[in-house]
């Protein structure tokens, strides 16, 4: 779907390159995060592969076809939420989705049935202006899969939403992902890619430090132990076992068998973790 | 399909931010004014006033407008949509083009019943209408403020507006009709007048000409300051 290939950027204004040597791949039919902090070059990428920005160096296939002889039709088949809402204010929730609806050829869903889903039909007929900043990203969400795109691309697509409706949104990523569609997912929230994503990419510097499945990345480099908290003489003690040969292990069968156990937890690293301790900075 | 589309967005848009009410209010206060004045004075103040409303009135307007969009971040939206920048910067014109032709039949036709050519007089307020909106795309593409945009109108409308009165001197000045803001009022000048019709039909050919260069112009300066980021 996207094949990004010794690709190389330097904004016209700076003499340093914001994106360096980057290589990779996405998949028809996955999620693919880039993770990493503000000015790593994430939204820089995005931009090049949208065609936001052109004179790259290197190669960016998008649908088997170099980005930049990509005319405007490209859109037909491409959503875009971006990080901050971009809504017409005075029109409300239904005029926004129609009015940009009107501009693809694609077979269009229901604007309705999609305000529906995030929660928005009761406020279809409000004025955007009169959003909240929650409101407002769900509706900047539908809006990019109003069209039905085959690829999306979602930049902090859970920025300012509670809970509830976070997870509304991130089920309706997952949904696109299971009808076959490509996502590409900017974010810096670990917990985001860790759910939603089938292959990360942590970016530095605008340069790729690792790329990887979550799982595969928390595994490599977390400890193979599991900790243990259990209740002994009314005290919580907390101890730690060698994954390995845990079945043999009479110290741990001991204390399954003795004592009231509290909480039993492997320690596979987090995103975070691991993202610190291969490039040396915060994620913030 | 794309482009009336784009032409209803904007109506709605414009409409929906109170453009329209503005363009009605203004247009009263002309007809206020025009029918304080004698006579004799309306006839040479109705196409100064007729001219200044798709020109001054037309170039803030659509400073306004880019400066709205850009502000509610819908321009972004609109750059990774299917739709042109042709298309979307068309629209705009059209959308401006059929407001500056209502207002100034409205006022037209309710301040004077003098001798009138309506085809020139319409044809020429449309020409000037695209002359003015193009260049505000023009000047709107780099600016990121109201405030920006507002300071390099300034220059512009020196060097469209200044010339203008070069139609009043002697006819050494003709030459200055090569700028199309002058072209565009000696045209509608010529709509009151008895002006011979081949040098009507060589100043629309002149300004369609001019508007499809600028709206060319217009384009490629606005996908470059605006469309591309880098």
């Amino acid at each position: 779907m996207i094949h990004i290939e010794n690709l190389e950027f330097t904004y016209s204004n700076s003499n340093k390159k914001a994106i360096n040597n980057m290589d990779f791949s996405i998949k028809k039919g996955e999620i693919f995060g880039f993770l990493g902090p503000s000015g790593a070059g994430k939204t820089t990428t995005q931009k090049l592969i949208i065609g936001l920005l052109r004179n790259y160096n290197g190669s960016i296939k998008v649908f088997g076809k170099e980005r930049n002889l990509w005319g405007k039709e490209f859109y037909e088949d491409i959503g875009v939420a971006f990080d901050f809402p971009n809504l017409y204010l005075k029109l409300t929730a239904l005029e926004n989705l129609k009015l940009i609806g009107a501009y693809y050829k694609n077979g269009r869903r229901d604007p309705s049935s999609l305000l529906e889903r995030v929660g928005l039909l009761p406020d279809k007929d409000v004025r955007a202006e009169n959003f909240s900043k929650g409101m407002k990203m769900r509706l900047n969400f539908v809006r990019a899969i109003l069209h039905n795109p085959e690829l999306m691309f979602f930049d902090e697509p859970t920025s300012g939403l509670d809970p509830v409706n976070a997870h509304i949104i991130k089920d309706i990523i997952l949904e696109q992902k299971s009808a076959g569609k490509t996502i590409f997912l900017t974010t810096h929230n670990m917990s985001v890619a860790e759910q939603l994503c089938d292959r990360v990419s942590f970016i530095v510097d605008g340069k790729i430090v690792v790329t990887g499945s979550p799982k595969d990345l928390m595994l490599e480099h977390g400890r193979k132990i599991i900790r243990i908290e259990y209740l002994k003489d009314d005290k919580l003690v907390c101890e730690e076992f060698e994954m390995r040969s845990l079945g043999h292990n009479q110290n741990f069968i001991e204390i399954l068998n003795k004592y009231e156990v509290k909480t039993i937890h492997s320690c596979e690293a987090t995103l975070e973790e691991i993202f610190i301790k291969l490039t040396g900075k915060n994620l913030l | 399909m794309r482009l009336i589309n784009a032409l209803i967005s904007d109506i709605k848009f414009q409409s929906k931010q109170g453009f329209y009410l503005v363009y009605v209010i203004i247009t009263a206060m002309y007809l206020i004014i025009l029918s304080l004045l004698p006579e004799n004075i309306t006839s040479i103040a109705l196409p100064l006033v007729v001219y200044s409303d798709p020109s001054v009135l037309g170039l803030f307007f659509i400073g306004g407008i880019i400066m709205l969009e850009k502000g509610q971040g819908v321009i972004q939206v609109l750059i990774v949509s299917p739709l042109t920048t042709g298309e979307y910067i068309v629209a705009k014109v059209i959308s401006l083009t059929i407001v500056s032709v209502a207002a100034a039949s409205a006022i037209t036709a309710l301040s004077f019943d003098g001798a009138l050519n309506w085809a020139v007089f319409l044809v020429s307020v449309a020409l000037t209408s695209g002359i003015f909106t193009l260049c505000g795309v023009v000047i709107n593409a780099g600016c990121t403020t109201v405030n920006q945009y507002i300071l390099k109108t300034i220059p512009y409308m020196l060097l469209l507006v200044l010339p203008c009165f070069s139609i009043l001197g002697s006819n050494l000045l003709y030459p200055l009709t090569l700028i199309p803001s002058v072209a565009a009022l000696r045209l509608m000048l010529g709509a009151f007048s008895e002006t011979v019709w081949y040098e009507s039909a060589a100043l629309i050919l002149y300004l369609f000409m001019a508007n499809f260069l600028l709206y060319k112009y217009a384009v490629k300066v606005f996908e470059k300051k605006t469309v591309y980021q880098d």
